[in-house]
């Protein structure tokens, strides 16, 4: 029989899980990574809950993995100028998945918000057990990564 | 900005308030500090073990207790095996100690004399190293004694590390994602981060420190018994237990092992010289080729630094204090390099900030 006591205290609820995995998977992070696969990697994830107006990072934080908003939304800023409101499914801050850098903006809850932390340790963790499938997503993320830096270019060539 | 403010002034709280709880933690634990200090380092040493069988589609709690089923084989084979010659070893000891207490009198005695007659003081070194032999060597023997009879706490530890062990392999990053969850979520990145550089410096240390100590041990156990020294894997296994102790634990050995030379009958001088081109010789061999390959820069800390912690540490927590001066020191550190980071991030922020509202 299950041990209710422990399975209770521990495990997050299915649904949940399923919500999480389903969102990650629809990002260009999980492209081509197999449901079962992700869906372990997505149990390993992390929930936080803000409140309306609370600071989820700074520019110059240091920055431990990617984001995702599961319910709510986050506004993104620089030197007071909006750069992104995201809502139910975008994530951001995966640079921090790739390399040890500062946050690069400021992060600020615009409503109550719950959030997946997606933590570089859990990352490099899941690469060691799946080195194929963490190959994929790495390039994904590469793939991601080179696309905001692209977006990041055309909006500065188009202010000067 | 006001001096509380300051970066370093608020790192030097935090800081406190982090080091008041650990060892505040330690305090409370202290009974069973070992046991736990011994689990958590088997789970350090097992953990890629249930990496391997994961990764070959073997659930987890299975790999864990296939992993731990071996390991209690090993260890019941290998202490059936050696435990008696051990405590043969243990026993020689034992029944060398009077003589090797004689020389070791014998010779505070006459340096004694010359010293006092040098420095032209009448200093009565005899009497004091004397008084300070009779304690240690009851000491000693109240020790040896304890290593031969203290099978209740062998057992207890036997039996209660296997079952730490399982369990932090089974449930600790459970437990720690629910400790981590009571964080703040303005610390909650920066909380996991140092977690993470943490945790990672201290397995890389205690995988790489063990196998130093093996690699010491079978070194000094290998070229004691090529140079005809007493005990030879008693003094081997002894000198790689003292390299835990940087800088201490090396001289600590070479010692004792001129003690038990000393204590050869009969007495062959060359046997001194020989057991201590042993020790240096696998101390050149810990730093050349050792340390940079299995221990590399998992602790990188000043010689002041680790000599002052061992102190302090040891005056805390008696041996295992000792032992657990450098990691500890070493988790110090980027606990607090990570949090004046933190801080003088937060302080930047609001130096503009307060200007404009000036």
């Amino acid at each position: 029989m299950a041990n209710i006591f422990w399975s209770n205290i521990f495990r997050r609820g299915d649904s949940e899980l399923q919500t999480i995995t389903q969102l990650w998977q629809d990002t260009p992070l999980f492209k081509d990574i197999p449901k079962r696969h992700s869906a372990a990697l997505c149990a390993t994830m992390h929930l936080r809950d803000f409140k309306a107006g609370e600071s989820i990072f700074n520019q110059g934080d240091q920055g431990a993995g990617a984001i995702l908003v599961l319910d709510g939304e986050v506004r993104v800023s620089a030197e007071k100028t909006q750069l992104a409101l995201l809502k139910n499914g975008d994530f951001f801050g995966e640079i921090a998945l790739a390399a040890p850098e500062r946050r690069t903006a400021d992060a600020t809850a615009v409503n109550v918000c719950r959030l997946v932390y997606f933590l570089k340790q859990d990352l490099e963790e899941w690469i060691e057990h799946e080195p194929r499938l963490g190959s994929l997503f790495l390039m994904n993320l590469s793939a991601t990564l080179a696309q905001r830096l692209y977006e990041a270019n055309k909006l500065i060539a188009k202010q000067t | 900005m006001s001096w509380q403010q300051s970066p370093h002034i608020r790192t030097f709280k935090l800081f406190s308030l982090v080091v008041a709880i650990c060892l505040a933690s330690f305090y409370f634990i202290s009974s069973v500090l070992i046991p736990v200090v011994i689990a958590f380092t088997f789970y350090a040493l097992i953990q890629p073990a249930v990496f391997y069988l994961v990764r070959h589609n073997i659930n987890h709690s299975l790999s864990v207790l296939i992993v731990l089923v071996l390991m209690t084989i090993t260890s019941v084979l290998m202490i059936a095996f050696a435990l008696p010659a051990f405590l043969e070893q243990v026993g020689l000891l034992q029944d060398k100690l009077p003589q090797i207490v004689g020389k070791l009198e014998q010779f505070l005695t006459v340096y004694g004399e010359k010293l006092s007659t040098r420095i032209g003081a009448d200093i009565d070194v005899s009497t004091v190293s004397l008084s300070i032999l009779s304690k240690s060597s009851s000491l000693g023997r109240a020790a040896l004694i304890n290593v031969s009879n203290g099978l209740f706490n062998f057992i207890i530890v036997f039996i209660l590390v296997p079952f730490l062990t399982y369990y932090l392999l089974k449930d600790f990053k459970r437990a720690r994602n629910e400790m981590m969850n009571w964080l703040p979520n303005s610390s909650y990145e920066l909380g996991w981060l140092i977690y993470h550089n943490v945790s990672s410096k201290l397995q890389a240390y205690t995988r790489g420190v063990m196998l130093q100590s093996l690699i010491m041990a079978s070194f000094c156990s290998i070229g004691f018994l090529l140079i005809g020294l007493d005990i030879p894997f008693l003094m081997g296994a002894i000198t790689g237990l003292f390299n835990l102790v940087p800088y201490i634990g090396p001289v600590i050995s070479i010692v004792l092992s001129l003690l038990v030379g000393a204590a050869m009958t009969p007495f062959d001088p060359s046997i001194l010289y020989l057991g201590v081109l042993v020790i240096i010789s696998a101390q050149i061999f810990d730093n050349v080729v050792v340390i940079p390959a299995v221990v590399a820069h998992a602790v990188n800390l000043h010689p002041v630094q680790a000599i002052f912690g061992i102190i302090i540490f040891g005056s805390l927590f008696g041996t295992i204090g000792i032992i657990l001066a450098m990691p500890a020191i070493a988790a110090g550190k980027i606990v607090f390099n990570n949090i004046y980071a933190d801080m003088a991030n937060a302080s930047l922020k609001a130096a503009p900030q307060a200007a404009e509202e000036g």
